[in-house]
């Protein structure tokens, strides 16, 4: 099933065109999504760095005003990955590395869905110097491990190449 | 120079980063190390440059300092983590123009960083919305400089000339 999808997503437009253009868009998409990583990591940082208690006096409601950047980084890093995945489908698929960035990926998406769901609306009332409920801080420490995860993954792709 | 590469990408530290002494995790370790610590150095420090261009108007920008901690933390881990790497491949990285486009952007990201800390996140009285505009263009200019650091960064690994001397 695998060679199947490898197969395919190598015969498809994207794939031909990603990596027959003089050389250029694969550095370019990695450049991008270093920057995504950035507006990623900053804007998701302070904001779970402030339900784990660090910035008292900051709003949480305030604060999270930031996360349109983790938003658009995050979409930035969709569209730049997929373009890996498309361009060398078989540097992914087989590679473990990817699989535990996949992993820590899930998890990551799975904790945004319980955040929203279950602890946002609360969240939204916090006073500047109040404490997050514990709930809120364990999600924003998974938050953090996850998205660290997901960097080292992705750093080693490279040396598990299959 | 070369003398000098020679002597330094034969060292007992250089072996070791490059994975040429048994430990072949060293690398991207210290790989992955890095790229942290540029998500929160480079992330943090744009975000406070966001604050200061106008975004999340209500974040009281004294309160923002709290968090240069953990940027501090991740500029120590990207200074360490670099040099370990410099070590590893000096010829790579000192033959290489692009290099020193990174250091001079970083230089000037980290300035702006620090001029905006002392300015604005510790001034002794919080800025007025007037005063806050005169250090905009600090913020601006330091955001772009952390995209261009990382842009050169990232070409270092298309554009070296000579790998090992």
């Amino acid at each position: 099933m695998i060679d199947a999808l490898t197969q395919w997503l190598k015969s498809t437009w994207l794939s031909k065109v990603f990596l027959h253009n003089g050389g250029w868009s694969w550095p370019l998409s990695e450049t991008l999504h270093f920057i995504g990583l950035c507006m990623l990591i900053g804007s998701i940082g302070l904001i779970d760095l402030r339900l784990l208690g660090l910035g008292k006096g900051i709003r949480f409601l305030d604060l999270h005003r930031f996360v349109v950047f983790a938003v658009a980084g995050f979409a930035l890093n969709v569209v730049s990955g997929s373009l890996f995945l498309i361009g060398e489908p078989d540097q992914y698929l087989l590679n473990h590395a990817f699989h535990f960035k996949v992993a820590f990926f899930v998890i990551a998406g799975g904790n945004v869905l319980a955040f929203y769901g279950t602890q946002f609306q609360r969240l939204k009332l916090l006073g500047p110097d109040d404490v997050a409920p514990l709930p809120a801080r364990v999600m924003a420490a998974i938050s953090l491990i996850c998205w660290i995860g997901v960097i080292v993954a992705g750093r080693m792709l490279t040396f598990y190449r299959p | 120079m070369n003398a000098f590469f020679i002597w330094l990408e034969s060292s007992s530290l250089s072996l070791w980063v490059r994975g040429e002494s048994g430990a072949d995790m060293a690398f991207p370790v210290i790989i992955s190390l890095h790229a942290i610590g540029m998500g929160f150095l480079a992330g943090i420090a744009s975000m406070i440059n966001l604050r200061i261009l106008g975004v999340a108007p209500k974040v009281p920008l004294g309160c923002l300092a709290a968090f240069l901690p953990v940027a501090w933390l991740a500029l120590a881990i990207n200074v360490v983590s670099g040099v370990l790497l410099l070590v590893g491949y000096p010829t790579k990285a000192l033959t290489n123009w692009v290099f020193y486009v990174k250091l001079l952007c970083l230089a000037g990201a980290l300035w702006g960083f620090l001029h905006l800390r002392r300015q604005v996140l510790l001034a002794p009285t919080p800025l007025s919305a007037a005063r806050l505009v005169a250090y905009q263009r600090v913020a601006a200019l330091a955001t772009l400089l952390w995209v261009a650091a990382i842009v050169a960064g990232r070409l270092l690994a298309y554009t070296y000339i000579h790998l090992m001397s």
